[in-house]
C-alpha cells in the first residue's frame, strides 16, 4: 500500500461517516412504531413446546395467544381465546367456549386447533414442560367452537395454567404441513405479532397481526427482539437510543439509568435465588448439618451486596410474589451460635462441601464467596467450584453434586407448580434435584392443590413452607427483582412476576 | 517450482491440518462433561424427553461410531445439526461468516494503514519527539487490553458525541463501513503498536544498511532512498508478522464481537462450547482453521512478489 492508498481509504472512510446523519441511529424510520428490546440469551426456537429458555418463553408470550389471558402484572387471568368456560361440579372436567378468531395468515381459530395444541404440548414426546398438566388425561374438540379437557383428579391451579406460554395456541394444517422444525423458524402465529424475520445471533423481528382477536391491538407496528450478550453495551444501547427496552440491567447501574430519565424501577419477580444441597448424600443427608448451615448463612447481607437493596431476604422457599406466601414466617436471621451447636449436634466429623457454581455469573459468584466467607466462621469449609452451565446441570440431574448455587421462577401466581417442583419428592426431578423426599410434605402438596377453598389452602401452604424452611429441602437466599429499563415513549410495558410482557397489545410508543 | 504448483500445494495441506483438527475438538468436546439435550430441553424436562432427543441427534451412539458418521456426513458437505437452535450447522454458521470476515478485514486495513503513517512518520525523524511519542504509544498500546478500548471508545464516541451505533452489523458494505468502524478501530489500536514497532525498527535498521550509504555517497536525496528502496526491503518482517497477527484476530474477535455486539462466528464459538452444541463448535474451528491457512497462503504469495529472491 502506499500513500496514495492510504489516503483514499482514509477519504472513503471520512465520507461514509460525514455521509451518514447521526438521526440513522433512530430505527423507527418513516413512522413505523418499532419497539426494539434487547435481552443478553439468545431465541433458539419459536416453538412453544420446545423450550423453557427465557427468551424463547419471552418473545413466545406475545406471538402465540392462549386461552385465557393475564393482565398486566398476572393478579388475575380472564378471557383470553376463550371467551367462557364451564368446570364441572367434580372439578374434573373444563368446558372452553372460543371466541371467533383467527391466525396471522388469516385462517380461522377452531377448536381443533386449540386440541391440537394442547395435546402436542402435553404428550407430544420431546415436549419441555409437560410437567405442569401431570393431572390432565384427555383434550378434545366436541365441535367448531368447543373444547372439553378432562382431568383424573380435583386440580384447583388448572386454570392458572392455560394462561402459561407453552399453551400457546398454533395451527393444526401450518404445523402439520411445515413440520416442527421448518414451523419453528417460521411460525404462523395467533397472538398480538407475528413472526416477520430472524436474523440469527442478531434479532428476531415481529410485526403486527392484523388478524388478532383484541380489535385496535397491538397499538405499536413491530417489534424487534435483539440479542445483546454483553451487559453493559445492553445499557448503552439504550442510553443511546438503539433500544427502547433493556432487559436485565446490572444492579449498579439501575440508578445512573434512572437519573438519566430512563423508567427503571424493580419491577416484582417471582424468583428465588437459593443454594440447592443434595440430601441424598453427606454431608447434606443429615438434617443436623443443613439447619447449621442455613443458620451459618447471613441472608440479609447476601441480599445487600448482590441485588444492592432491590431484592428482599428470603423467609420462606418461595418469592413473596406468589399466592399464599406466608407473611408470617419469621426473618431467618445469621447465629452463629446455633450453627456452631447444630453443627457439633450433627457429629458431621468432615465439615465441607463442594460449592459449585455457574461460571461466568456474577451474582453467583458474589454469593458463592459470601457463604463461603460466613460459613468458615462455623467452622464449615467450603469449596467453590466453578464450572460451566451445561456441566452444572448434568451433575445436578445426576445427583453427583454437593451444593449448587442455582434460582428458579415461577409462571404462574398460584404456588402449585412452584411447590411440586421444588419441593415435591414424588415427581421426575426429584424436588428440583436435591433428593429431598417428606411423605408429609408430598401429600400436603397434592391435597392443597385438590383443595378447592381459598381458606384452606391457605393453611395448607403455609403448613408445607413451615415444613420445607424447618427440613431446609434447599437453602433459600433471597428473591430478587426484575431489573428492566424502558425509554421515558414506552408506555403500558411491564414484566410481571411470570416472566411475560402481558400488556404488550395495549402498550403504546409516543 | 513455479506458482502454479505451489497453489496447487496449498489445499493438499489443508488436509491433515483439518484432518488433525476434527479430531482433536471431538475428543476435547467428547472429554467434557455436560450433556446439551438436559441444556435444551431445560430443567424442567422429564427423562423420557431428553433421552428421546439424544437419540435423534445420534448422542446415544458409541463415540467412534459418532465420529465416524461425522466424518461420513462431513465429506458430504453434511456438518451435522446444531443442538442449540435445532437447524443444520450450515445454516447456522453461513450468515456468521460474513460479519466475522468483514471485521477482519477492515480491522486490517485500518491497522495497516496506522502502522504505515506511524513507523514511517517515527523512522524518517528518528530521534526526534514525534519518534518518541509514537514509541510511547506503541509500548502503551501492547499493554492495554481490547475491550477496554472498545469500551472506552463506546462512552466518547457513541454515548456523548453520538457519531457512531454502539452495536450491530448493517445489511450493506457502506452502512457497514459506519457501523463496524468502531470495532475495526479497536482491532486498529490493538494490533497497530505491534505492526508499528516491527515495522518502525526494520526502517532504522535498513536506513543504516551498506546500500543506503552506498545511495547516499552517490548523492541521492535522504527522501528518494527512502521511498524507492529502504521502504519496500524493510515490509517483509512485518507482512509474515501480519500472518501471526492475522491468525491471532481470527481467534480474538470473540471479545471484539461480544462488546459491540456483531452476529459474528467469535460469538457463537463461545455460546456452542459453553452449551455443547457439539457440530457447531467442530464447524466453527473447521472455518477458522481454513481461514488461518488461507491468510498464510496470502502472506506466501506478498512475500514473493515483495522479494524476488524467495522461490515459490
Amino acid at each position: 500500500m502506499d500513500r496514495r492508498s492510504f489516503l483514499k481509504t482514509t477519504a472513503i472512510a471520512a465520507f461514509t461517516v460525514a455521509t451518514l446523519p447521526a438521526s440513522a441511529l433512530r430505527a423507527n424510520a418513516e413512522g413505523k412504531k418499532i419497539l426494539r428490546m434487547g435481552y443478553g440469551s439468545e431465541v433458539l426456537t419459536l416453538d412453544p413446546i420446545k423450550t423453557v429458555y427465557g427468551p424463547d418463553i419471552l418473545i413466545q408470550g406475545m406471538m402465540f395467544a392462549r386461552l385465557l389471558q393475564a393482565n398486566a402484572d398476572r393478579t388475575e387471568v380472564g378471557p383470553g381465546l376463550a371467551e367462557t368456560w364451564e368446570i364441572s361440579p367434580d372439578g374434573k372436567i373444563y368446558t372452553f367456549h372460543l371466541r371467533a378468531a383467527k391466525f396471522s395468515d388469516g385462517s380461522p381459530i377452531t377448536a381443533t386447533d386449540v386440541a391440537f395444541s394442547w395435546n402436542r404440548m402435553r404428550f407430544q414426546k420431546d415436549s419441555a414442560y409437560a410437567a405442569p398438566f401431570q393431572p390432565l388425561i384427555k383434550i378434545e374438540a366436541t365441535d367448531d367452537k368447543t373444547v372439553v379437557m378432562t382431568l383424573d383428579r380435583q386440580f384447583t391451579p388448572f386454570l392458572t395454567l392455560t394462561e402459561i406460554w407453552n399453551t400457546g395456541i398454533v395451527p393444526k394444517a401450518a404445523v402439520e404441513k411445515m413440520g416442527d422444525e421448518a414451523f419453528a423458524k417460521a411460525p404462523v402465529t395467533s397472538g398480538p405479532f407475528k413472526f416477520a424475520e430472524w436474523l440469527p445471533g442478531d434479532r428476531v423481528i415481529l410485526a403486527k397481526n392484523e388478524h388478532y382477536y383484541l380489535e385496535g391491538q397491538p397499538h405499536i407496528d413491530g417489534l424487534e427482539f435483539r440479542y445483546v450478550p454483553d451487559d453493559n453495551t445492553r445499557v448503552s444501547m439504550l442510553q443511546a437510543g438503539e433500544l427502547d427496552v433493556c432487559l436485565g440491567v446490572p444492579a449498579p447501574r439501575m440508578v445512573e439509568l434512572k437519573a438519566a430519565g430512563f423508567r427503571a424501577d424493580p419491577e416484582p419477580s417471582s424468583e428465588t435465588y437459593d443454594m440447592l444441597i443434595n440430601h441424598s448424600a453427606a454431608p447434606f443427608d443429615n438434617i443436623k448439618f443443613c439447619q447449621a448451615v442455613s443458620h451459618g448463612i447471613d441472608r440479609q447481607a447476601i441480599c445487600e451486596a448482590v441485588t444492592l437493596g432491590l431484592g428482599t431476604p428470603a423467609t420462606s422457599i418461595m418469592s413473596p410474589s406468589l399466592d399464599y406466601f406466608d407473611k408470617s414466617l419469621p426473618t431467618i436471621a445469621r447465629d452463629v451460635e446455633k450453627a456452631k451447636s447444630l453443627l457439633a449436634e450433627s457429629g458431621v466429623s468432615d465439615a465441607s462441601f463442594e460449592l459449585i457454581q455457574n461460571a461466568g455469573i456474577a451474582d453467583e459468584e458474589k454469593a458463592a464467596v459470601l457463604i463461603q466467607a460466613q460459613l468458615a466462621e462455623i467452622g464449615i469449609a467450603v469449596n467453590i467450584a466453578k464450572i460451566d452451565s451445561t456441566q452444572a446441570w448434568t451433575r445436578l440431574a445426576e445427583g453427583t453434586y454437593q451444593a449448587e448455587m442455582n434460582w428458579w421462577y415461577n409462571e404462574t401466581r398460584d404456588p402449585d407448580n412452584a411447590l411440586r417442583w421444588c419441593v415435591w419428592g414424588a415427581g421426575d426431578n426429584k424436588s428440583y434435584f436435591t433428593r429431598y423426599n417428606n411423605d408429609t410434605v408430598n401429600k400436603l402438596v397434592d391435597e392443597a392443590a385438590g383443595e378447592a377453598d381459598t381458606a384452606k389452602r391457605a393453611e395448607l401452604y403455609a403448613q408445607i413452607q413451615k415444613i420445607v424452611v424447618d427440613e431446609v429441602a434447599q437453602v433459600a437466599l433471597y428473591h430478587p427483582t426484575w431489573l428492566n429499563a424502558y425509554a421515558p415513549n414506552v408506555q403500558g410495558l411491564i414484566l410481571n412476576v411470570g416472566l411475560q410482557f402481558s400488556s404488550i397489545g395495549e402498550t403504546t410508543l409516543g | 517450482m513455479n506458482r502454479f504448483s505451489f497453489a496447487l500445494r496449498r489445499p493438499i495441506q489443508l488436509i491433515p491440518v483439518l484432518l488433525g483438527i476434527s479430531v482433536i475438538t471431538f475428543i476435547l468436546l467428547q472429554l467434557t462433561p455436560g450433556d446439551p439435550v438436559r441444556l435444551m430441553l431445560g430443567p424442567k424436562a422429564s427423562q423420557e424427553a431428553i433421552d428421546f432427543v439424544r437419540a435423534r441427534y445420534g448422542l446415544d451412539q458409541p463415540v467412534l461410531l459418532q465420529y465416524f458418521y461425522y466424518i461420513l456426513n462431513a465429506l458430504r458437505g453434511d456438518f451435522g445439526q446444531s443442538i442449540a437452535f435445532r437447524a443444520p450447522v450450515g445454516d447456522v454458521i453461513v450468515e456468521r461468516i460474513a460479519p466475522t470476515t468483514f471485521l477482519i478485514l477492515y480491522g486490517l486495513l485500518i491497522s495497516i494503514s496506522l502502522t504505515l503513517v506511524l513507523a514511517v512518520a517515527a523512522a524518517r525523524n528518528r530521534g526526534s519527539w514525534l519518534d518518541h511519542i509514537i514509541r510511547f504509544i506503541c509500548v502503551a498500546g501492547v499493554g492495554v487490553p481490547s475491550y477496554f478500548i472498545g469500551l472506552l471508545l463506546i462512552m466518547g464516541l457513541c454515548l456523548r458525541l453520538k457519531l457512531f451505533p454502539v452495536s450491530g452489523y448493517g445489511p450493506t458494505i457502506v452502512n457497514n463501513l459506519w457501523h463496524l468502524f468502531l470495532p475495526a478501530l479497536t482491532i486498529g489500536i490493538a494490533v497497530t503498536p505491534i505492526l508499528t514497532r516491527n515495522l518502525r525498527a526494520t526502517f532504522v535498521q535498513q536506513m543504516d544498511a551498506d546500500y543506503a550509504t552506498a545511495c547516499r555517497s552517490k548523492g541521492l536525496t535522504e527522501r528518494y532512498i527512502f521511498a524507492r528502496h529502504v521502504f519496500w526491503n524493510s515490509l517483509l518482517p512485518t507482512v509474515n508478522l501480519l500472518g501471526v497477527v492475522v491468525a491471532f484476530l481470527i481467534g480474538g474477535t470473540v471479545v471484539i464481537e461480544n462488546v459491540f455486539n456483531i452476529p459474528g462466528l467469535g460469538n457463537l464459538l463461545i455460546r456452542a462450547v459453553l452449551t455443547r452444541d457439539y457440530f457447531v463448535v467442530q464447524a466453527v474451528a473447521f472455518i477458522l482453521a481454513v481461514g488461518v491457512v488461507i491468510s498464510n497462503f496470502v502472506v506466501d504469495l506478498l512475500t514473493a512478489l515483495l522479494d524476488p529472491r524467495v522461490k515459490l
